[in-house]
């Protein structure tokens, strides 16, 4: 739906209504900007996904979606007014802290991160990556070597200067040739580092063992990639604690569950397209109020006035809100994660086909979305979600038909001499138990057994890791470039959690990751691989929305070099382009 | 002096019991801390943070070793992956706010349980006992959490009395402080209010039917006084065995209310810790919860005998 701007109500705008169309974009973009076009086709890092999943996976799981975007009423509101205070209520608090190398931070954790740090690119309204903190990344011609060119003059928060030597330092802590800092899944990230030099003062050279053409995709890493000062990457008490960054604010204070407060960084390098300096808000206030319902009273209360949620009820909510003028609310499920079940094609029942698509066949997802979804979400059939390459309306994923499901349930029966009975782990998040309870419930009226086991955050991780499933309850594969689920699909991959051994899949996962031209093709091919084979049962794509008061704009803000916003919110979006009217 | 020191013993025993039971619970919990901590890294560094961290240890010395540090004062860390997190910064926040919210909830609900209770007993029978029941009946059958949701809406949100979420220490803001913690506190006193208010009642309708009381009457003594004075000290043996003992259902009470109105309390560390399998932490804390429940219910066994003399006199 958001996609291609499909409209929304009036007053609730979504991401494509307000930026016109795809293409235009696309010409004008690229027309400017070089370094774009090498972006647009290039494959983002696999285990750049590994990363967001995980993180993910552990504040997913359980929520709800969101869907496409609106805007907050910000052609309406006319030019932005620096100062004022924006209070965002976060949906969880980061316990680890954001010493970034070892930080697995999911939605609210990037929140805060942009906030403090910025990274060396960033992704345009198509998702492509351009320069951010960099003045340029440019490749050598077979993609073995990277050049990340430094702007001049950019200072961290504690006065000292952006160098070189520091940019090496960060990006060998990232891939854990640092000795201060211990990352864990960066390393894999990072893997196809060979060495990083110091040209000169402002000009670094990665060295690949290998070619690798969306480097320049893991240097945003969903916003995870923040450059840290010398100073927080050899703290090796408090890193995680005391924030030093060169992003648009300054860190202050956190005090862990209650707030994280940051004041505006005067020396900000940043101004946005129309050449006022960033940030436009004096201060920013970050607040984790966990409860979905508490954060929606705070800021009809006014003591927030901006909040994020996935939850499907919320949003439904926020709509209304929206329409009445008591709130700005921005939705998107565009470049999001797709919401579904996981089946286990290494052992019965899911390791046969009639078993698959007899549970595919079973799922009501009007039922589903009429009771749980309060009627927003948006069926998946595939999983890449509007905005990503490869996304298809229909891939030909079998549909609701449940006389065809219980046949197949009776032809599984026959053919095995086994009931068909799987178990299903979810955690146990009040959402996802009913999600559970509901599949359980349609599954069981076409004649399967199903058991529902209840684990928490942890265990459920450790069940996918090690096999230990039959059908799991899952949320993953966010935005960019597809060549990021290449780990998720391979056969053989320890992250292949579904254990499907498919060479069709791993002939175009290969294909797309060398391919320049026809990569979409390649995508969609693959998409309805998928929908043929159903290896998983997709659900939804997953949606987000962040409303503000509505004297508060700029919610998702502007691209890196022009001002149509990349409008994906599953990552999280820029808050320096956030501003109170004054 | 005796009974101080039996209250010790008594203190020992239950904390190693808790603590004991903790430590066998965790080890059989599935999953593992360094899920938590270290995502999908790779086997050799998952060992080399087991390892680090003492996981590898087995349950009896990871759990003498806490121990140790516990009763020495060190609560130990967070489970790190580099740096460090020491448990005592986080309860040195928290515990305060923990402590404020139950003695707010305490005291609310005392202060209108007892007039209530005292007022129905003099009154038993009467339309307004009957009203007063049925509304603790009422009071009693709403769950905390549903009541603290409904009051956010409509005191926060419809009416904009009060604010919703979040913490300001009294010393910052004493006024603020109060309007922030009045919700949170009126969720926990609600039902309290109700039980402390039928035990109360019925314990003071047994009262004056006491001879001391009729003695009282025919002397000429107030009414007031009779009840305030002469019946309300004697009845409220019972309340404050009950107000000690509830002491553990407000804690638990206090981990819903402070994850619904975001209060950075000791209810949030302890989900926390259960939720990211952060052991040594989880123990500490539960430990700490014991010591405060235990030592709160020595103070009820020391009011007994300021209350009742006949206690004191007994034990004499």
């Amino acid at each position: 739906m958001g996609s291609t701007g499909t409209g929304g109500t009036p007053g609730r705008r979504r991401a494509g209504d307000r930026w016109g169309g795809r293409t235009d974009r696309t010409d004008r973009r690229t027309d400017r900007v070089g370094a774009a076009r090498r972006w647009s086709r290039r494959p983002a890092p696999t285990w750049l996904a590994a990363l967001l999943a995980l993180a993910l996976v552990a504040a997913a799981c359980g929520g709800g979606g969101d869907s496409d975007g609106g805007a907050t009423g910000d052609e309406d509101a006319g030019d932005p007014t620096p100062g004022g205070r924006i209070v965002y209520g976060l949906e969880a608090e980061t316990i680890d802290g954001w010493c970034l190398p070892e930080a697995q931070l999911a939605i609210s954790g990037i929140m805060v991160a942009t906030t403090i740090y910025d990274t060396l690119t960033r992704p345009n309204a198509e998702g492509e990556m351009e320069p951010w903190l960099a003045e340029s990344v440019e490749p050598n011609e077979d993609h073995t070597q990277w050049t990340i060119r430094l702007r001049e003059g950019v200072k961290f928060h504690d006065g000292s200067d952006l160098t070189a030597e520091v940019v090496k330092n960060n990006l060998d802590a990232y891939r854990g040739a640092y000795p201060a800092r211990a990352p864990q899944l960066f390393i894999f990230v990072f893997q196809p580092i060979e060495s990083v030099e110091v040209v000169d003062p402002l000009t670094v050279q990665v060295n690949l063992k290998q070619p690798w053409v969306s480097f320049d995709a893991a240097l945003h890493g969903s916003g995870r990639v923040g450059i840290m000062a010398q100073a927080q990457l050899d703290d090796t008490r408090t890193c995680a604690e005391n924030l030093i960054g060169t992003g648009p604010f300054r860190f202050v204070e956190w005090v862990p569950n209650q707030h994280l407060r940051a004041e505006r960084f005067e020396d900000y390098w940043a101004t946005d397209a129309a050449g006022n300096q960033l940030p436009y808000a004096d201060e920013i206030e970050f607040r984790p109020i966990v409860e979905v319902d508490q954060r929606l009273n705070a800021l009809q209360s006014g003591e927030i006035n901006a909040m994020h949620t996935s939850d499907p009820q919320t949003i439904d909510e926020l709509r209304d809100l929206d329409e009445a003028g008591e709130v700005n609310a921005f939705e998107s499920s565009e470049f999001g994660e797709v919401s579904y079940v996981m089946l286990n094609s290494s052992k019965p029942p899911f390791d046969n086909i009639t078993a698959r698509r007899a549970l595919a066949h079973a799922l009501d997802f009007e039922e589903f979305n009429a009771i749980l979804g309060a009627g927003i979400l948006e069926q998946a059939s595939g999983p890449f979600a509007p905005g990503n390459i490869g996304h298809l309306e229909d891939t030909g994923f079998p549909t609701y038909d449940p006389e065809e499901a219980e046949r197949l349930v009776q032809e599984y029966e026959e053919e095995t001499g086994r009931p068909l009975s799987f178990t299903y782990t979810t955690t146990q998040a009040q959402a996802t138990l009913a999600q559970a309870q509901l599949l359980k419930e349609q599954a069981e009226e076409v004649g399967m057994e199903v058991e529902i086991i209840g684990v928490d955050q942890s265990t459920q991780i450790d069940s996918a890791l090690q096999g230990d499933f039959e059908a799991i309850g899952w949320r993953n594969h966010p935005g960019g470039d597809p060549d990021g689920q290449y780990n998720w699909w391979k056969s053989g991959s320890p992250v292949n959690f579904g254990r499907f051994n498919d060479p069709e899949i791993d002939e175009l996962l290969d294909r797309g990751r060398t391919t320049v031209e026809g990569r979409e093709e390649i995508y969609e091919q693959l998409n309805e691989r998928f929908a043929e084979q159903v290896w998983n049962i997709w659900i939804y794509y997953t949606p987000w929305t962040v409303a503000t008061a509505p004297d508060v704009h700029g919610v998702p803000g502007e691209g890196p070099s022009a001002p149509e916003p990349f409008p994906g919110l599953a990552t999280g979006h820029p808050v320096m382009y956030m501003w109170v009217e004054q | 002096m005796r009974l101080i020191l039996r209250r010790l013993v008594h203190l020992a025993v239950v904390l190693f019991l808790v603590t004991l039971f903790v430590a066998l619970l965790t080890a059989m919990l599935p999953g593992d801390p360094v899920d938590a901590i270290a995502g999908f890294a790779s086997e050799e560094q998952r060992e080399a943070l087991r390892e680090e961290l003492g996981l590898d240890d087995p349950v009896p010395v990871q759990y003498v070793r806490w121990m140790g540090d516990f009763v020495t004062g060190d609560l130990g860390g967070y489970y790190t992956v580099t740096g460090e997190r020491p448990v005592m910064d986080r309860v040195r926040d928290s515990l305060p706010v923990s402590l404020q919210l139950m003695v707010y909830a305490q005291v609310l609900a005392l202060a209108v349980a007892i007039p209530a209770g005292v007022l129905t007993a003099y009154r038993a029978g009467s339309r307004g006992d009957r009203i007063a029941n049925a509304t603790a009946f009422g009071m009693l059958a709403i769950p905390n959490f549903a009541l603290a949701l409904v009051l956010a809406y409509y005191v926060g949100v419809e009416l904009g009395w009060l604010p919703v979420s979040g913490y300001v220490r009294p010393s910052e803001d004493l006024v603020e402080h109060l309007r922030r913690m009045a919700m949170p506190a009126i969720s926990l006193a609600v039902g309290q209010i109700a039980v402390y208010m039928r035990l109360l009642r019925s314990d003071m309708i047994a009262t004056l039917q006491e001879d001391f009381i009729t003695m009282a009457k025919a002397k000429g003594v107030s009414p007031r006084r009779v009840l305030w004075r002469h019946a309300l000290r004697p009845s409220s043996l019972t309340l404050l065995t009950v107000a000690g003992l509830n002491v553990g259902t407000l804690i638990g009470g206090a981990v819903v209310v402070e994850v619904i109105f975001s209060l950075p309390g000791i209810g949030l560390l302890l989900y926390e810790a259960i939720v990211s399998r952060q052991y040594v932490a989880l123990q500490s804390l539960v430990a700490i919860i014991a010591v405060g429940y235990v030592l709160i219910n020595f103070l009820v066994d020391v009011l007994y005998a300021v209350l009742d003399p006949r206690i004191r006199h007994a034990r004499a």
